[in-house]
């Protein structure tokens, strides 16, 4: 289709004033769409649940890429700065006499609630992502990894004998202290700071998956969840459901 | 609250237990047929009833006696609807399947299998479309020994053939699981990234193809159409078609097969509303590249007229307009507006595919000359997209494709 | 007589050799291309409407006998699955009627030939474009490509073929000139190498001053053609069925850029994708380091 060789010129100017002029009304664009609020999608948990817990978190949709509004599980579960966590709800605090206090995170002590503690004996040596403790009752008892290699060189007896008065899991809650041997690798291997609150964010939202529909709604209000959450959402079967989540 | 084990279904007793487990969902041969009543069986059933035998009809009489085709028109409906828009429809396979594997969006994994499902169906219904078509198709089974390398028509041929094979790949990991062979399924499961790398790169040439089967056409396209870039713009109204395409099929399913998905935390929503952030900036760089096109071929003058009028319809009413209302949708939160700019956009991209093929091809001859589809071309179309639809929703009931299988944990 | 397109190769090729015809200064391949390429001067000056040539190509080609009414001439005629040739007629400046064969213009690129995904569409080393329909899927894709609107679908059979003039290639195999070039009686039709015919072309029209126009049809037209037209001056091509939005430049060539890019994308699309795929995983490893690394490898979907 031929036509007359001057009109290129004025076809081309018209061709980059079409792609200068599309190029600036690009970026508000893109701004603008990428300013999503994300849907505050009423989580559609289902009424029938799936024994095999691990489906919840497989199927785990994700954090939408530029989410600004903090997910309805935030607040449920704490952890301070200074304390590092390890995948299996466990955490270490360095001390200043240079040894590191080892306790449970707040979302496996509400997960578990008032439960028993066998603790390690004076001597032993742990290592990272061994079974150190174990948490339970009479019946069941489900092993806890510790969160760094060392010998054990302290244990809180008052935990041990009264564990239903330590509110505080990273306080008055320690468990016990340890003499780290590796310290650095350890650490890189744990989170701490925003990664590690994250962290706990995620642990909640599993939890609230498995939940009924009314306490569903409970989480748009930002209700906090009670202790013993492992009981009250599995009954008996609340030992699996922690050993998913502490990875024993 | 029930600590309901997963019940995996106990081995079924031979043959005859594995029909009625898998086949007839665990209903007897007379409470199957019986739940099969229902009125949209009813219409579909209607619809085979006369698109069947037409479609015989078409091999036993020929295409002078079923179409409306001429020495003018050498091409209509079923080119024009059943195979380029069938295919260009069926792109939301390579896109959403690139998104998972390649880009890592794990979020729409939920909805990749019923994507690469509906592309794979797609393409059947295509080549059947496409065996209706030709005048010789037994002579299909020769065609890629034949070296026909100077046409765009050949390079379309390979690329659909490889890539049917890639679709029919992906689409044997969901039946492997539904069959229980579990080997197979880990094994087809390893070899999901290579495909994806295929199948993204012969759509690119493929959806391309299909753009450039029209430029050696320039005096009978209709220059606010024709481009030398037109297999540039086929590419990305193909990745504008998926996306459209995944958001309607995806709202559908979610609809239909909702009892599948109870107990699934899966957040359709928010998925939908990703797809139209991503739908929105696709289509307003299309309505661009349009744009450029017109400006690029110095057609400018055309716009007065009444193709004119029916560019602007598909380029404002089809492109934009969904564009913004994506933007908007997704932006704001509001679903069932992101669901409709999805429909826009697919009528939009049939809308360009059907003017490209037929309603701006051969726009110069008198209007007693031009191509008008015969009713039976209309009914065949609409009893292959029927038979398309009623396999699907098959597959879907029976399975993994919108819920996990129990057995393959973690697969969906 | 059918012969099979290998069979028929030979046949051109010997029969050239014998014949001593222009496939004897054919190019390396064997092709005869360019000026050394069959051709026809299409004088339409000379043309009385006599409509021989269409009797004669119906009983070379076996096809039935054209109507003997020239009154169907008042309308325009094209050519058809049963009809390789017509004479249109239209009305010159002076008022005297104007006539011009029609038929398939063997182009030197032909887009027909180029766009047939099996070839059966192609174009001969001796230079006719003919159809061997042992491979035809019957897509149609000849009719979309050719530029002259020529080949024509036998819609109404269940064993279509693509009908259009052959330039009596099997004639042309044995020596002999094309049937309507041989029944000719005014002359109108000139049958030889394309070069010389060119030459000639322009000859009349330089040296009959005002009696041609000085347009070639078929010169540049789809980059060149085995027929070549000369008419009277301000003479409507369009009304005698010719198209005149021919582009100059050879239809394949049209499509020889989109067509290079498949290559491309071959190579390209795998380094591209997966290094994308490389850096997605990259990154979501990244932002796993120190304790998620377990979480997401129950559930990684990178296979």
């Amino acid at each position: 289709m031929a036509h007359d060789f001057l009109s290129i010129y004025g076809a081309k100017a018209a061709e980059y004033l079409l792609a200068i002029g599309y190029l600036l009304l690009f970026i508000p664009f893109w701004r603008y769409v990428q300013g999503a609020r994300p849907k505050e999608a009423v989580v559609r948990a289902g009424a029938a649940a799936h024994a095999a817990a691990g489906a919840a978190r497989t199927a785990f949709p994700g954090r939408a890429a530029g989410a600004t509004a903090p997910s309805p599980t935030a607040g449920w579960f704490q952890v301070p700065a200074g304390v590092y966590l390890h995948p299996g709800h466990t955490w270490a605090r360095l001390e200043a006499d240079g040894l590191v206090s080892v306790g449970i995170d707040d979302f496996a002590h509400k997960l578990v609630g008032a439960a028993a503690l066998e603790l390690p004996e004076l001597g032993t040596r742990v290592a990272q992502g061994e079974p150190a403790l174990e948490v339970g009752d009479d019946e069941r008892k489900v092993p806890m990894l510790s969160p760094l290699d060392g010998s054990v060189v302290a244990v809180n007896a008052a935990a041990r004998e009264h564990p239903e008065a330590i509110d505080e899991p990273y306080g008055r809650g320690w468990l016990f202290k340890v003499k780290p041997s590796r310290l650095a690798a350890n650490l890189r291997q744990l989170l701490e700071g925003a990664p590690a609150r994250r962290f706990l964010e995620d642990a909640g939202e599993a939890i609230a998956f498995r939940m009924s529909p009314q306490l569903a709604t409970v989480l748009q209000d930002g209700g906090t969840p009670i202790h013993g959450i492992a009981r009250a959402l599995a009954g008996d079967d609340w030992d699996q459901l922690a050993r998913q989540h502490f990875l024993a | 609250m029930a600590s309901a084990r997963m019940q995996v279904a106990a081995a079924p007793q031979g043959f005859g237990g594995f029909v009625k487990e898998k086949v007839l969902l665990g209903m007897s041969v007379k409470d199957y047929v019986r739940s099969c009543c229902t009125p949209v069986n009813a219409v579909a059933a209607v619809i085979l009833a006369v698109g069947l035998p037409l479609l015989a009809y078409r091999f036993y009489a020929g295409l002078g006696a079923t179409t409306n085709l001429s020495q003018t028109a050498p091409w209509g409906l079923w080119i024009g609807f059943d195979m380029m828009t069938g295919i260009v429809l069926a792109a939301g396979g390579f896109t959403i399947g690139a998104s998972v594997q390649i880009f890592g969006l794990k979020e729409y994994h939920a909805i990749e299998r019923p994507a690469i499902l509906t592309a794979f169906l797609g393409y059947v219904m295509a080549v059947i479309g496409l065996i209706a078509d030709l005048g010789r198709p037994w002579n299909m089974a020769f065609f890629p020994f034949n070296y026909g390398t100077a046409s765009a028509l050949f390079e379309v041929a390979w690329c659909v053939l490889c890539y049917t094979s890639v679709l029919f790949l992906e689409f044997t990991l969901p039946f492997f699981e539904w069959a229980g062979w579990a080997r197979a399924a880990a094994f087809m499961k390893k070899l999901l990234i290579a495909l994806t790398v295929l199948s993204v790169m012969f759509s690119t040439m493929h959806q391309s193809a299909l753009g450039s089967l029209f430029l050696l056409a320039p005096t009978k396209l209709h220059p606010l159409w024709y481009t030398p870039f037109i297999f540039i713009f086929f590419f990305i109204s193909a990745i504008v078609a998926g996306i459209s395409m995944v958001v309607v099929e995806s709202s559908i399913s979610h609809r239909v097969f909702h009892r599948q998905l109870e107990g699934q935390p899966v957040d359709a929503d928010k998925l939908i509303l990703g797809l139209g952030k991503a739908g929105a900036v696709v289509m307003f760089a299309y309505f661009f590249l349009k744009l450029q096109g017109v400006v690029d071929g110095h057609a400018w003058g055309y716009l007065a007229t009444g193709y004119g009028a029916l560019f602007l319809v598909e380029v404002l009413g089809f492109i934009l307009l969904p564009s913004l209302l994506f933007a908007y949708g997704a932006r704001n939160g509001k679903v069932k507006l992101v669901q409709f700019a999805g429909l826009l956009g697919v009528l939009g991209i049939v809308l360009n595919r059907l003017n490209v093929s037929v309603v701006a091809f051969n726009w110069q001859l008198p209007s007693a000359q031009r191509y008008v589809p015969h009713w039976m071309e209309i009914w065949v179309s609409v009893t292959l997209v029927t038979i398309g639809v009623l396999a699907f929703r098959w597959i879907v009931n029976r399975m993994p494709i919108l819920r996990e299988d129990p057995r393959f944990p973690g697969a969906h | 007589m059918r012969i099979g397109r290998r069979g028929f190769v030979k046949l051109a090729v010997v029969g050239a050799g014998a014949a001593g015809v222009s496939a004897a200064t054919a190019s390396p391949q064997g092709t005869v291309e360019g000026d050394d390429a069959p051709g026809v001067l299409v004088d339409t000056t000379l043309c009385l409407g006599c409509r021989a040539c269409e009797a004669a190509c119906a009983e070379t080609n076996g096809l039935p006998p054209p109507p003997a009414d020239d009154a169907v001439m008042a309308s325009r005629r094209d050519t058809t699955e049963s009809a390789f040739t017509v004479v249109n007629r239209t009305v010159g400046e002076d008022g005297k009627p104007v006539f011009a064969k029609k038929q398939c213009m063997h182009c030197q690129a032909p887009g027909c030939a180029s766009a047939c995904p099996v070839r059966a569409m192609d174009k001969l080393p001796s230079g006719p474009v003919v159809w061997d329909g042992t491979n035809c899927l019957g897509c149609r894709y000849c009719m979309i490509a050719c530029p002259f609107d020529i080949p024509k679908y036998e819609y109404g059979s269940w064993n279509p073929r693509v009908r259009k003039c052959t330039f009596c290639a099997d004639r042309q195999a044995k020596g002999l000139k094309p049937a309507c070039t041989e029944v000719c009686p005014s002359g109108a039709l000139t049958f030889g190498r394309r070069g010389e015919l060119l030459e000639e072309a322009k000859r009349r029209i330089y040296t009959s001053a005002g009696k041609y126009s000085s347009h070639v049809y078929g010169e540049h037209e789809a980059g060149g053609t085995s027929f070549l037209y000369i008419t009277a001056p301000d003479v409507d091509l369009g009304a005698l069925a010719f198209r005149t939005d021919v582009p100059k430049k050879p239809i394949p060539e049209l499509v020889q850029g989109a067509l290079g890019a498949p290559p491309f994308v071959m190579t390209l699309w795998p380094p591209l994708l997966m290094g994308l795929y490389a850096f997605s995983k990259r990154r979501e490893g990244g932002s796993q380091e120190g304790g998620h690394g377990e979480k997401s490898g129950k559930e990684d979907p990178h296979g």
